[in-house]
């Protein structure tokens, strides 16, 4: 174990070590720079050169680069060019706002697949999925930005069940904060719920068909039983996998529906510094992304041994 | 500060890659030309029986808390160092007062200031503070802090530009300040009731100096910061000991950036904001009308004091084909002025000849050529003759007004010869594209700034730069009759040599087509009609203040009704 | 038995893995490889006529796939032109689908959006497969030094924020059709890569390979040959699901204006111009019919590939 450990936690150093690199080059290389942006029409070579100079963006690149990583290591993420914000500030306020939407998001996606799955599996083709599986395709074709606007005309605007836009920090007020937090993460799980919902369906299927479903039939097990019992654990291993690889695309990719929303989260703010050119923020941000998807893999991992403990890992 | 040094946030932050409007450059800024007004300043969108909108009725209620969302977010509170859009000045009216302040009636008055007055010559300012007003930290208004103040954004590589003509400020005492100019100019305190105008307090400048971070507002004004979380919300609270006795009614006040439009109306109208600002002409529209109804709409339709904000097509006269006056003309023919009113400004809107709409006193006819395809299509064929068919490319932000607009043009210019694309381009590049004319036509909306002189640096042959070169006269119009005009304009104390001078500058626009007129950007604000007073501002002496600026309004004399 | 069969396999991917990849994901292998088999046994005892949905299904993708060659043919308005007097007109004889806020005809932008949404959500996934896929079945059966290269290689691509990418590239590149569907491409390989990786890695250590490789087969004639028609049917079916989700992607980037330039319509930039500008109160229409057509698309795509896959799974014959 520590030394799978060990491995994990070198894997989750190296890959954020490259996309860091990547990242700076991508952002560094780009046409325009903050100067550009900061400056606007006062963008004159004598300005831009006091600016540069300012901002330490005259420098070798690969020098901006070993600055900013071994600021990094004395945990100084360095701030915003634009706003003079700290990059960790923004981390800190940005990334709960993901974490949370991910997470309602996501219990929400599992609490509608799963069930649906287990209903469905049970008789395959027959009206009930045939249903579901129409219902989760109509959920592939609407993309969040359609959804949201929906959602805001009937449950804000129509029903004035929940406000249309805004973000309250749980720590402020968490019946609030929930509150305002559903249509956003509602606009973003019908996509999960879709994915998670075929792969956990066929899986199921197939574990249905096994020897040991079949045997457990014949000893008079009720099938809800079974389902629970026996098929419904070895039939999450998509399923895990394909949460790993949503879950991992959601942190910072929910820009959209922040966007639409006014939700401040990690997504909106990276967008708006790529376009920027804020390129300690969008470093910063990207370097979060990379852990955090490298944790996810970890955890699901975990999941998997606990989810069968014969996996053993060598 | 000039419009030229004012880059909407809105263009940057707001839905990132997202939206924004078209490009947005100079506006916002309350500039008057003194003793040239206009229309009057606020517009009943939808006429109330009895009340008007935006002002309040009955004896105001003091306490209670307002919401307010806005069409973008600020970079920062610091006027030498951040880019201040409409959204800009609403924070700096709840935190900040300004020197001067524009009135109702587009006469500069004083606001911090007790009075200003010139030598004959207008190239001496002295300025004399009310006495015993004191920033939220408990520091005076003296002299030393508005001098300090001036140095910070006479040093800033931002405002510097907006104090060129400033040669030096005394302070012979406490309360008084001249400023000497290196030229007359009768407009000068126009220029002070924009971001160079808000007086911050010196700690608030040691604070910048000293550390890298952004400082903490101290200011004079109604309110005092609470609390700011970028792109989240802004909180400012009573200041209790505010110099203009009784005011302000509200105890506290919350603006929240939510950029997109119809997201920010439906969070009016689930109750989620007590009142929304809009740029967008089809706000109006919809809170029009039945759809108006328990709202109080106020707006830009019917005038704004001096020069609205225009939305225009740029084109680049050193560029083939629009270096070519044929091409520029066939192009203004093409451009059917009254469809794309219809269509993307929801019918809204004055024909638009210049930079002046009906109703101005510079308005006149500029002889700019009206729709005429038929016309169009021969100069095209005469161009084509020598060229080949002309191509070009227009240029824009990905913002879905911006595109529809530019879906329009691009069928209009198609059906009259040209090869036109669309070139959506980023925010980040597009202002550095127009500044080194790395672009052949596109969407801007700029030239709010009233007081045409604030528009000097966009229209004069000093700024024109070759193609490749950093030149703020985007079109490269090179045009020695605008620049003589410009100047008289702002050296003139004659009122109607003023006016003769910018209908030669419209009439010479018109001519050479560096811009291709389209229709004026319309701000509105719209309130629960519990929203009291909130486009019914006065002065501190009592005469009514400009209530509806290009979208700015001012807090200190809102109420809630009860 | 195929459950015995599968976990046994599953299991040596994974050790096989571990042992071969420090740090790799062993068990996002794992389970791919496991679903691929469980996607192919899902339907074994329901083996039935392909059917009346299936051929409906094929009608629908191949009638969408033709009018998009044909738009040119059909005798439609030109999608991009805006008639101003049919702003936002509902469905009538003269518009069988309405107009949009342009006045622009909605069945002409629908169909010949879709050349650009087959294109994009198509060409990706074939190219996708080729490139990934082969890497992928290489890397799964080989192993060692090249393997955790590309393992390693995927893993970076896909823990990068695509967006910071897509934004980059497209501010480089600019946006034709070409260069969008060239982005989405290198952005579905790694997701191919790993699943095809996967899937080999399950059957690299299979009897009929080991008898292969003793009889002294070369590597070549054992990937393609031996591994590659066993791996098929995964890739394709987890490739048909890309292909849909990458047209949605198409959209979201068209909401973000970096896909194809305007007034080409795409059904990801109807949509997105359905939901912008408040048309989604005024004209539902412009929102609700492309995504009908690619709700109706993925639909079928998905019966398609189930049918498909009952009906040629190759694996069955290999028992």
């Amino acid at each position: 174990m520590a030394k799978y450990l060990l491995r994990r936690f070198i894997q989750l150093v190296v890959v954020s070590f490259i996309i860091s690199v990547l990242a700076f080059l991508l952002v560094h290389l780009l046409p325009g720079d903050p100067t550009a942006v900061i400056l606007g029409p006062n963008d004159t070579p004598q300005n831009k050169a006091i600016l540069l100079h300012q901002l330490g963006l005259n420098k070798p690149l690969w020098n901006q680069y070993t600055i900013w990583l071994t600021a990094v290591f004395h945990g100084n993420l360095g701030q915003s060019y634009l706003n003079r914000e700290s990059v960790t500030h923004i981390l800190a306020t940005g990334f709960p706002i993901d974490l949370e939407l991910i997470i309602i998001s996501q219990v929400i996606a599992f609490a509608v697949a799963i069930p649906l799955a287990l209903v469905t599996s049970r008789r395959p083709n027959r009206p009930v999925d045939n249903v579901a599986t129409t219902g989760t395709f109509g959920m592939l074709a609407l993309p969040p930005f359609v959804i949201a606007p929906i959602l805001v005309a009937v449950f804000a605007v129509g029903l004035h069940w929940f406000p249309a836009t805004g973000y309250v920090p749980f720590s402020q007020n968490p019946a609030s904060n929930i509150h305002g937090m559903i249509l956003p993460s509602l606009a973003i799980t019908a996509g999960s719920i879709a994915v998670y919902y075929r792969l956990l369906r066929s899986d199921l299927i197939s574990t249905l068909q096994e020897d040991f479903i079949t045997m457990a039939r014949s000893k008079g097990l009720s099938s809800r039983f079974i389902m629970w019992r026996h098929a419904f654990r070895p039939s999450t291993f998509s399923l895990l996998a394909g949460a790993g690889v949503n879950i991992g695309a959601l942190i910072a990719g929910t820009f959209i529906v922040e966007y639409l929303f006014a939700i401040n989260g990690l997504g909106y703010s990276l967008v708006a510094a790529v376009n920027q050119r804020d390129y300690l923020v969008v470093q910063g941000i990207s370097l979060v992304v990379a852990i955090a998807y490298v944790v996810i893999q970890f955890f699901i991992d975990f999941l998997f041994t606990v989810v069968d403990p014969r996996v053993t890992r060598g | 500060m000039t419009s030229g040094n004012e880059i909407s946030r809105r263009s940057f932050l707001s839905r990132s890659a997202v939206a924004g409007g078209a490009v947005a450059l100079g506006a916002g800024a309350s500039s008057v030309l003194a003793g040239c007004s206009s229309s009057p300043s606020a517009s009943p969108g939808t006429p109330t029986s009895g009340s008007k909108p935006g002002v309040g009725t009955g004896t105001p209620v003091r306490g209670g808390s307002l919401t307010m969302a806005t069409v973008s977010e600020i970079d920062g509170f610091y006027p030498p160092a951040n880019h201040w859009d409409t959204t800009g000045f609403l924070y700096a009216n709840a935190v900040y007062d300004p020197l001067m302040a524009v009135a109702a009636d587009g006469t500069i008055k004083p606001y911090l200031a007790q009075s200003m007055t010139a030598n004959s010559t207008f190239d001496t300012w002295t300025m004399t503070l009310r006495p015993g007003i004191k920033f939220n930290d408990g520091s005076s208004l003296t002299s030393a802090v508005v001098k300090a103040n001036f140095d910070a954004l006479k040093a800033s590589i931002l405002t510097g530009v907006a104090l060129k003509q400033v040669v030096s400020v005394t302070t012979p005492d406490d309360m008084t300040l001249v400023y000497h100019l290196e030229a007359p100019n009768p407009n000068f305190p126009a220029g002070l009731t924009t971001q160079v105008g808000y007086v911050v307090g010196e700690a608030m400048i040691q604070a910048s100096s000293n550390s890298g971070k952004a400082p903490t507002p101290i200011g004079t004004g109604p309110f005092m910061y609470a609390s700011w979380q970028q792109n989240d919300h802004f909180t400012a609270t009573k200041n209790p000991n505010y110099w203009r006795s009784g005011l302000p009614y509200l105890d506290q006040i919350t603006f929240k950036p939510i950029p997109d439009t119809v997201q920010r109306e439906s969070t009016l109208r689930s109750g989620g904001v007590d009142m929304i600002q809009s740029a967008d002409a089809n706000t109006i529209s919809r809170f029009s009308g039945s759809g108006g109804s328990g709202y109080q709409l106020v707006d830009t339709v019917t005038g704004v004091i001096g020069q609205p904000t225009l939305t225009y097509l740029l084109l680049n006269m050193l560029k083939p084909p629009t270096d070519d006056l044929r091409v520029r003309q066939a192009l203004a023919k093409a451009t059917d002025q009254a469809q794309i009113q219809k269509i993307f400004a929801a019918g809204y809107g004055k024909p638009v000849n210049g930079l002046f709409l009906s109703g101005s006193p510079y308005y006149s006819s500029t002889g700019f050529p009206g729709f005429d395809p038929a016309g169009a299509r021969s100069l095209v064929n005469e161009y084509k003759a020598q060229h080949g068919t002309p191509s070009l490319q227009l240029t824009t932000i990905p913002d879905p007004t911006a595109i529809k607009l530019v879906q329009i043009v691009q069928q209009m210019w198609q059906q009259v010869g040209f090869n036109v694309s669309v070139n959506e381009v980023q925010q980040a590049t597009i202002i550095s594209d127009f500044v080194t004319g790395s672009y052949q036509a596109a969407t801007v909306y700029q030239f709010g700034a009233v007081n045409p002189d604030l528009n000097y640096v966009w229209w004069s042959t000093t700024t024109v730069s070759p193609l490749g070169q950093i030149g703020l006269n985007f079109p490269r119009n090179s045009d020695p009759q605008i620049e003589t005009a410009l100047l008289t304009g702002r050296h003139t104390t004659d009122n109607a040599t003023r006016i003769a001078a910018y209908q030669t500058v419209n009439e010479r626009l018109a001519k050479d087509l560096p811009y291709i007129w389209i229709v004026q950007q319309f701000f509105s604000e719209v309130a629960q009609d519990r929203v009291q007073n909130f486009a019914n501002p006065t002065l501190p002496d009592g005469s009514p203040g400009y209530a509806f600026d290009e979208g700015i309004i001012k807090p200190t004399q809102i109420w809630l009704a009860g | 038995m195929p459950d015995d069969r599968e976990l046994s396999n599953t299991h040596a991917g994974a050790q096989l893995l571990s042992d071969r990849v420090p740090g790799s994901a062993a068990f996002d292998e794992l389970v791919v490889s496991r679903q691929s088999e469980s996607l192919a046994s899902d339907d074994i005892l329901v083996k039935k006529p392909l059917g009346f949905l299936f051929w409906f299904a094929l009608s629908w993708v191949g009638l969408v796939v033709i009018l998009a060659l044909i738009a040119n043919l059909l005798p439609l308005p030109n999608p991009n032109y805006q008639n101003y007097s049919a702003i936002n007109a509902p469905p009538s004889i003269h518009h069988l689908l309405g107009t949009d806020d342009l006045g622009r005809d909605l069945l002409s932008r629908l169909i010949f959006g879709a050349r650009v949404s087959l294109v994009v959500g198509f060409v990706s996934v074939v190219v996708g497969l080729l490139i990934g896929g082969t890497l992928g079945l290489i890397s799964g059966y080989k192993g060692g030094r090249l393997d955790s290269a590309l393992n390693a290689g995927s893993f970076v691509l896909l823990a990068f924020p695509a967006i910071v990418a897509v934004i980059a590239i497209v501010a480089f590149w600019g946006h034709s059709l070409f260069k969008i569907t060239v982005i989405l491409t290198v952005a579905v390989i790694p997701l191919l890569y790993r699943v095809v990786r996967a899937s080999s890695l399950s059957f690299a250590n299979r009897d009929f390979v080991v008898a292969a490789r003793t009889m002294g087969a070369t590597s070549g004639r054992i990937v393609f040959r031996e591994i590659l028609p066993n791996v098929i049917p995964a890739a394709v079916s987890f490739g048909l699901i890309t292909a849909a989700g990458v047209i949605v992607v198409e959209g979201s980037l068209a909401f973000l204006g970096l896909s194809v330039a305007l007034p080409t319509p795409s059904w990801g930039n109807l949509i997105a111009n359905g939901a912008t500008n408040g048309n989604l109160q005024i004209n539902p229409y412009i929102m609700l019919w492309p995504v009908l057509a690619m709700f109706l698309l993925l639909l079928s795509i998905n019966l398609i590939g189930d049918r498909v896959r009952q009906r040629f799974d190759v694996r069955e014959g290999l028992l």
